[in-house]
């Protein structure tokens, strides 16, 4: 067994000397390498990088200078953009003053910017096939990955990083806008360039005829934009060929494009279809259909199909007219389909593939591949989905110069493509800032995008990258998404966890709730391939293995052969038995020495084998981008060898070397917790707990309050977490130190015991030690950001006329209390509700105005910081002002084991209460022992043995899961270390109780348990009010805690308060504490709204009378002889009544009124009985 | 039964004294505990004046460090409560300033440790104030690390208090406490798996106790009367001091209550002759109630402010016993009721 220490002199050293060479931790950068990768992979590798592949297959754009587009004009504009370059992040050039010309991370975290770079488009344009003119044109600033290629922080030392003012491993694989940190979350698509067979009923509604049958092909270009192709089955026999583009879903019959693809003949297609297997009648009828069916196209030549394709697709397209209909048909081809194959005949071969395994799948030979199982999938990196927006914003870039010369056309503009001005005049109408859409998307994560990109879903591609703590900040970039379109699917088949994913996604790492098993997490070990493979040498070899060329096997097709594809490509045929062969050998070869044999050690070697109605069998090989892979020990040559998930399902890989069985096992894992992702292997002993706990201490493990990280000052994060005095755990996995988490605590040690006493410990409360709470336990603060930007309130290139500072007027001497000179808060100084924390002078107005404290919270503050604009030479506009919150542990805030097992403060119990033990400790936390028996998180009592042994020993203790067995259980291992330190065997102590001195009549099991504070906390929560504000409408108090609101008595509580009878709460609830108000109503006529004020007179007060009962008297001064004086009132408006004062005072909910003033609007009166008369 | 109490020392230190109390009741012995955990006043840092805090830890958290230093409180007796002091805020009479100005001008990272205190109140002759110091190096407690140019200043002022109030004023670390090693009473159950011998150690103590004999008879009236005590202080009082002051903590506890229950016995006749008044109290019942409720808020607040001065926090007791028959009162009204007929 492995010794865990606690390195604690190792960090420090570390600490106090950043490594000048590498990072401590490589496992750490690992974890962000997709991420970083991808993005990298834009502009280095082959090619210049993807995006200059991309700008490739954007090709030509062709514009005429002619009235009527439908027409050739007299010149012709060719206009590509020739190639794309990223600059590092830079100050702008307008800035005069800086010397160091780079921009930082930290200071565009610091100054709530955006760390982006410029973005350079090489144009190339050439009039009517003449030389090519060339221009570089600045297209935007670029948000840039930081730790990318195109970061200042990429391959820097620790040493390097701290100089820069990051934290020592900066992992980077995140983009800054706006000083929040987002990153593209990685998405789980359909694996690239495999025919996936799917019966899907919703294939049934595309139109008459159609059935749930179907083939379906990503396929993905060199840029690693894909296009995909489907292949659907119609009940007479017919396939029709299916894509989309620009959103729009296009079908075509599948023959007329395997004729556009070569000239072939009918003869052809029936043997690359049916091959040697011509007596399946099945196959033939279908066969002789498609081909009879597309007689009527009257189609006899390539070329005519071809041009008929082209026809079609013209408009689509927005073919020019110098296009010929072959030429559009061609492009349709090239852009459409199979697009993974540049060569036709690979097209042509690999769709009557499809059309094949689309046979086998209707006639039941074969069975549906599983399009939620690992196996088919492949994940989507950010770097990629970014190279792609950019592609088609560079495309559309191209597009907008096209549509700018046409409607300069249509305006009358002279249009010149010679003169260089009119060129300029041109790329200065467009918007050029492709850099600002790119912003966009990072901080919606919105997708805007005329293709669709071939993806499901338009928005959540981006989530901010929160700094809670670490093991949140560290597991974003694990998170995998099924894509929010599966979200809102009823059914849960997607959200399951299948065998298939074993070792590449964490069985246990995923959110309960609404995005259970749709969010996932890779294991840790997991890796995603961000760049291709040299596959270059492969064919060859196979050749030599025995595989017939595909260009020689005519007519062999079909399942009884082994079809070998390398990435969606057939190389050729062999039979089944020499396909297991051949991947043996090439297994063989690339473990034993890849540059030997040219056989790369990533590739991927899928051989599936016959089998009775299961998967299409064939040789499938990939070395592809964006792949699961992972390590495993390959038997033979003990040796590592990578895997991926689509070969994983045919292989056998021992998970214990004990299990390894003969002629079964061809490789052994390097360890049982690779599967996990993480945070799951951080869990102690999770073998020994209830599944769903591991879940739980997964998502508890993100929620806690811990240390975010080190280098805060020199953050500006809106709120941020810290744990005073976090600890390492006594009890830890092995992979903790290989993850560096002691460079970021998450808990404290705590001495629990799990005994019901007080009963504060009820219904999973726990009472914590005072004593303990007062040194200090579990002690945390918030840090909030709020900035004060004075240039808000002014416009645009106004002068400035507000200044931080005092100005010369008089100011109440107490904001000087808390205020410098400089008018900016002093440092370290304690601020409430209404306290100033900064002031400006205002020369308009001649004052010198405040800005105050806004949070019911007491903080001090931390920091001040100056913020300049971009240029850096203008006044003082805006400054960031951080404070400090300070949050000791109350009743009421959450705290959490490892295991799962959350509870509440219920009570903070004096030390000398506390039980205690024979040698004198007193727990610091104490918790009921019914957290135990439903939950069996066993793994915590292993902990609170462990960690007991492990504090008495001075020694820390591994917690790495599948350690034991049941031969060798952890109970006996450290029960033998407890005894030897004199303690009870199995954890227990005889404590006596506090108050009497008298041992507790059972003993009690102690121990030392990691505990962390959750981020849930009442002053962040608790919600009061006895009155408060009301809507004005209604008169009923408000909702929400920000507001001072109320909590809502809804229909379920009123129902408990009838059932229960007590009427006077329900009263006090519904009535008096809510929109209690006194009235007045007519005993007349019972109306609420007809009652008024009189207006006071001499020798009488107001009175309240009833405008409905009573009687207008005319005229002023005259006096009837019926009315007594005393009787006439006046409103306000000076007309004059007599009667109506029979009125009198109710007690009504106000809504009845704005009830009664609603019907009244739609002439209905109500009218109420007033007893006693 | 009436043996003398007796102690036995088994193991003495600096800090630590390991000793029997035998023939005492357990309840003596657990509130000797009690009291030596929590009430013995002793000197800490109470309040903090931050003078210049340039270094990276926040103030309140240097403060709340500052506050956990154990000082020298051996001549506590010769300091008051500063609730008791006659001064405005502080004196020397009822407070320790201590003064610590650290500046960080080399390169190095520097450590600030409790031994860069120094006292600056008057009363310098006593042995109080002083940081205890246990380390071979002699430096004392680690306050924080400065870097080149940081500066840390406070004026502390220690003041005399109760653990009771905050932990900071506890003059022990830990007291071991165990009677009955062999579990010859029965007061515990050894939960085992298959042997109590196997799983559970002796206690070191069970050397001082006879071993049961084998087929005994159990003694259901057997009580405890031996207590196996360890005391361990954080250095601020000497062991034997933490011993002798617990004891006479304890008695004045129990001379307070002798002293609030004659004085109770005296009221309860007072209000019995009231009681028997009768009948003008009955238009008063609402009246009496209130009074109740607002007797108890006021006693409270009673409570809190003698958290630590004994004479008033006794004075809260008998309030409390004063309201508890004020309350019977209201009950005997309440039956009067029923008999009116009202119900």
């Amino acid at each position: 067994m492995t010794k865990a220490q606690f390195r604690t002199l190792e960090r420090e050293k570390r600490f106090q000397n950043p490594s000048k060479t590498e990072s401590n931790f490589p496992l750490l950068y690992n974890a962000v390498k997709p991420h970083v990768g991808s993005f990298n992979a834009l502009t280095e590798g082959l090619n210049g990088g993807l995006l200059n592949i991309a700008v490739k297959d954007i090709g030509i754009k062709t514009i005429f200078d002619s009235k009527d587009q439908e027409k050739i004009g007299p010149n012709k504009l060719k206009i590509r953009v020739d190639s794309v370059q990223i600059a590092k992040p830079s100050v702008p050039i307008t800035d005069k003053l800086s010397i160091n010309r780079n921009t930082y991370p930290s200071e565009c975290r610091e100054r709530l910017s955006t760390y982006k770079g410029r973005l350079l488009l090489k144009l190339a344009w050439s009039i009517n096939d003449e030389e090519e003119i060339t221009e570089i044109r600045d297209a935007g600033q670029l948000p840039i990955m930081v730790s990318s290629n195109r970061c200042h922080l990429n391959n820097l030392s620790p040493n390097q990083l701290v100089n820069l003012r990051e934290e020592s491993d900066e992992l980077g694989g995140y983009f800054i806008v706006n000083g929040i940190e987002k990153l593209i979350r990685m998405l789980i698509v359909q694996r690239r360039n495999h025919p996936m067979a799917i019966i899907r009923p919703s294939f049934a509604n595309r139109g008459a005829s159609y059935t749930p049958y179907g083939v379906q092909l990503r396929s993905a270009r060199d840029d690693q934009s894909s296009q995909t192709n489907a292949l659907h089955y119609l009940n007479d026999g017919n396939v029709t060929f299916r894509f989309s583009w620009r959103k729009n879903e296009y079908l075509v019959p599948v023959t007329l494009v395997l004729k556009a693809l070569i000239e072939t003949s009918d003869k052809e297609i029936f043997d690359g279809i049916v091959g040697s297997d011509i007596d399946n009648s099945f196959l033939t009828d279908r066969l002789e259909l498609l081909l009879r069916t597309f007689k009527n196209y009257n189609l006899n030549s390539n070329k005519e199909s071809i041009a008929y394709l082209g026809q079609k697709f013209r408009i689509v397209f927005g073919a020019t007219p110098d296009m010929t209909d072959i030429d559009v048909g061609n492009e349709v081809l090239n852009r459409i389909v199979l697009v993974h194959l540049n060569n036709n005949n690979d097209k042509f071969r690999m769709l009557c593939f499809m059309i094949r395994k689309l046979y086998s799948l209707v006639a039941g030979e074969c069975s549906p591949d599983n399009p939620d199982s690992t196996q088919h999938q492949e994940i989507l990196l950010g770097g990629f989905l970014y190279g792609m927006i950019l592609k088609e914003k560079i495309d559309e870039y191209l597009q907008s110069i096209k549509l700018q010369i046409q409607s300069d056309i249509t305006r009358g503009i002279a249009v010149n493509f010679n003169d260089r001005k009119y060129m300029t005049r041109v790329f200065s109408r467009i918007n050029e800032n492709i850099g600002q859409k790119l912003q966009y998307f990072l901080s919606t994560g919105n997708l805007v995008s005329q293709s669709g990109l071939d993806l499901q879903q338009v928005s959540g591609y981006t989530v901010v990258a929160e700094k809670i703590n670490f093991h949140r900040f560290i597991s974003h970039f694990r998170m995998v998404h099924r894509g929010s379109f599966f979200a809102e699917l009823k059914t849960t088949t997607v959200r399951k966890l299948l065998p298939e994913s074993w070792g590449f996604l964490c069985p246990v790492h995923t959110p309960d709730g609404s995005p259970c098993g749709l969010l996932n997490h890779l294991a840790h070990k997991c890796e995603i391939t961000t760049e291709k493979v040299d596959t270059s040498k492969i064919p060859s070899a196979l050749f030599k293995l025995g595989v017939k060329p595909a260009s020689s096997a005519i007519s062999i097709a079909g399942p009884n052969v082994c079809c070998v594809q390398l990435d969606g490509k057939i190389i050729g045929y062999c039979s089944h038995s020499q396909g297991k062969i051949i991947s043996d050998t090439l297994r063989y070869w690339k473990v034993e020495d890849e540059n030997k044999f040219g056989i790369p050690l990533s590739l991927e070697i899928g051989y599936v084998p016959p089998s009775n109605h299961g998967q299409y069998p064939g040789l499938y090989l990939f070395g592809g981008h964006s792949r699961m892979i992972r390590p495993v020990n390959y038997l033979p040559l003990d040796k590592k060898d990578i895997v991926g998930p689509f070969e994983q399902v045919f292989m056998n890989i021992a998970v214990v070397p004990s299990e390894i069985e003969n002629n079964i096992h061809s490789h052994v894992e390097f360890s049982p917790t690779n599967i996990l992702s993480i945070l799951a292997n951080l869990t102690p002993f999770s073998d020994f707990n209830q599944s769903p706990r591991n879940m739980y201490q997964c998502q508890m493990g993100k929620q806690t309050m811990g240390t975010p990280g080190v280098a805060l000052v020199h953050r500006s994060d809106n709120k941020l977490y810290k744990l005073q005095a976090g600890q390492t755990p006594i009890v830890k996995a092995n992979l903790y130190d290989d993850y560096g988490m002691d460079n970021f605590p998450n808990g404290t040690n705590a001495v629990v015991a799990v005994i019901s006493y007080t009963g504060y410990d009820m219904d999973d409360a726990m009472i914590i030690n005072k004593s303990a709470d007062e040194r200090g336990f579990a002690y945390g603060v918030v840090y909030k950001v709020e900035k004060v930007d004075l240039s808000q309130q002014r416009r645009r290139n106004d002068p400035i006329t507000q200044h931080f500072g005092f100005g010369n007027d008089d100011t109440p001497p107490e904001w000087r209390e808390k205020l410098d000179e400089d008018g900016l808060p002093y440092i370290g100084v304690y601020v409430e509700e209404g306290d100033p924390i900064c002031c400006y002078y205002d020369e308009v107005l001649g004052k010198t105005k405040l800005k105050t404290y806004h949070s019911s919270e007491p903080a001090f503050i931390e920091e001040v910081k100056l913020i300049s604009d971009d240029n850096g030479n203008t006044e003082c506009q805006s400054i960031t002002i951080k404070y400090r919150i300070t949050r000791q542990p109350l009743i009421g805030d959450k705290f959490s084991s490892r295991h799962g097992q959350k509870g509440v403060c219920s009570r903070k119990w004096p030390q000398i209460d506390m039980p205690f033990s024979e040698t004198g400790i007193q727990p610091d936390v104490i918790i009921n022992p019914h957290a135990f028996p439903s939950r069996m998180t066993i793994g915590m009592f292993v902990e609170s043995l462990a960690g007991k042994a492990g504090a008495l020993h001075g020694i820390a203790q591994d917690a790495t899961p599948w350690k034991f067995n049941e031969d060798d259980i952890p109970a006996d291992f450290f029960g033998e270390q407890l005894k030897s330190a004199g303690y009870n065997y199995h954890g227990n102590e005889p404590l006596y109780s506090g108050a009497t001195g008298e041992e507790l009549r059972a003993d009690i099991y102690i121990g030392v348990v990691y505990y962390q504070r959750l981020r849930h906390m009442v002053n962040d929560k608790f919600q009061v009010r006895s009155t408060g504000p009301v809507n004005s409408l209604t008169m009923q108090p408000v909702k929400g805690r920000k507001r001072h609101g109320g909590i809502r008595v809804g229909e379920m509580e009123r129902d408990a308060f009838i059932g229960h009878g007590t009427s006077f709460l329900l009263q006090d609830r519904l009535l008096n504490c809510s929109d209690y108000t006194h009235t007045s109503v007519c005993r007349d006529c019972g109306g609420l709204l007809t009652t008024q004020v009189s207006v006071a007179r001499i020798g009488g007060g107001q009175s309240i009378r009833c405008r409905r009962c009573s009687v207008r008297v005319e005229g002023r001064g005259h006096r009837s002889d019926m009315v007594e004086d005393g009787d006439v009132w006046e409103d306000g408006t000076g007309k004059r009544f007599i009667g109506g004062g029979n009125t009198t005072t109710v007690a009504i909910p106000f809504v009845l009124k704005y009830l009664d003033s609603e019907l009244a609007a739609m002439g209905i009166s109500m009218r109420y009985n007033v007893e006693p008369k | 039964m009436s043996k003398e109490p007796q102690i036995t020392i088994r193991k003495a230190g600096r800090d630590e004294v390991d000793f029997i109390l035998s023939d005492v009741d357990m309840a003596l012995a657990n509130s000797l505990r009690r009291v030596m955990i929590a009430e013995i006043p002793t000197l800490a840092i109470d309040l903090v004046e931050i003078q210049v805090n340039t270094s990276v830890l926040a103030d309140e958290f240097i403060a709340h460090r500052l506050g956990l230093i154990p000082l020298e409180s051996e001549d506590i007796d010769q300091l008051k409560f500063t609730r008791e002091c006659t001064c405005e805020d502080h004196c020397d009479k009822c407070s320790v300033t201590l003064e610590l100005r650290a500046n960080c001008e080399t390169d190095e990272t520097m450590n600030v440790y409790s031994s860069h205190f120094i006292i600056t109140s008057g009363n310098s002759g006593l042995n109080l104030g002083h940081p205890v110091i246990r380390d071979p190096l002699k430096k004392g407690i680690l306050i924080c690390k400065l870097k080149k140019h940081q500066q840390l200043h406070v004026k502390c002022i220690a003041k005399k208090g109760i653990s009771k109030e905050h932990a900071k004023w506890s003059p022990c670390a830990a007291i071991g406490f165990e009677y009955d090693p062999y579990n010859k009473l029965k007061h515990t159950d050894y939960w085992y798996e298959e042997s109590v011998e196997k799983e559970w150690p002796r206690s070191a103590n069970a050397d001082w106790e006879e071993p049961p004999i084998p087929g005994e008879k159990f003694d259901y009236m057997a009580k405890p009367d031996k207590f196996y005590i360890n005391l361990e202080t954080t250095g601020v009082l000497k062991p034997n001091e933490v011993f002798n002051k617990g004891c006479s903590e304890l008695q004045r506890k129990i001379a307070n209550i002798v002293f609030e229950l004659s004085k109770l016995e005296k009221q309860q006749d007072g209000i019995n002759l009231e009681n028997n008044g009768s009948s003008a109290m009955y238009a008063n019942s609402n009246n009496n109630f209130d009074d109740y409720r607002n007797g108890s808020a006021s006693q409270y607040g009673g409570q809190r402010t003698a958290y630590g001065g004994e004479t008033s926090y006794g004075g809260s007791g008998t309030q409390y016993g004063g309201s508890a028959t004020q309350y019977g009162g209201g009950n005997t009204q309440y039956q009067d009721q029923g008999s009116t007929g009202r119900w």
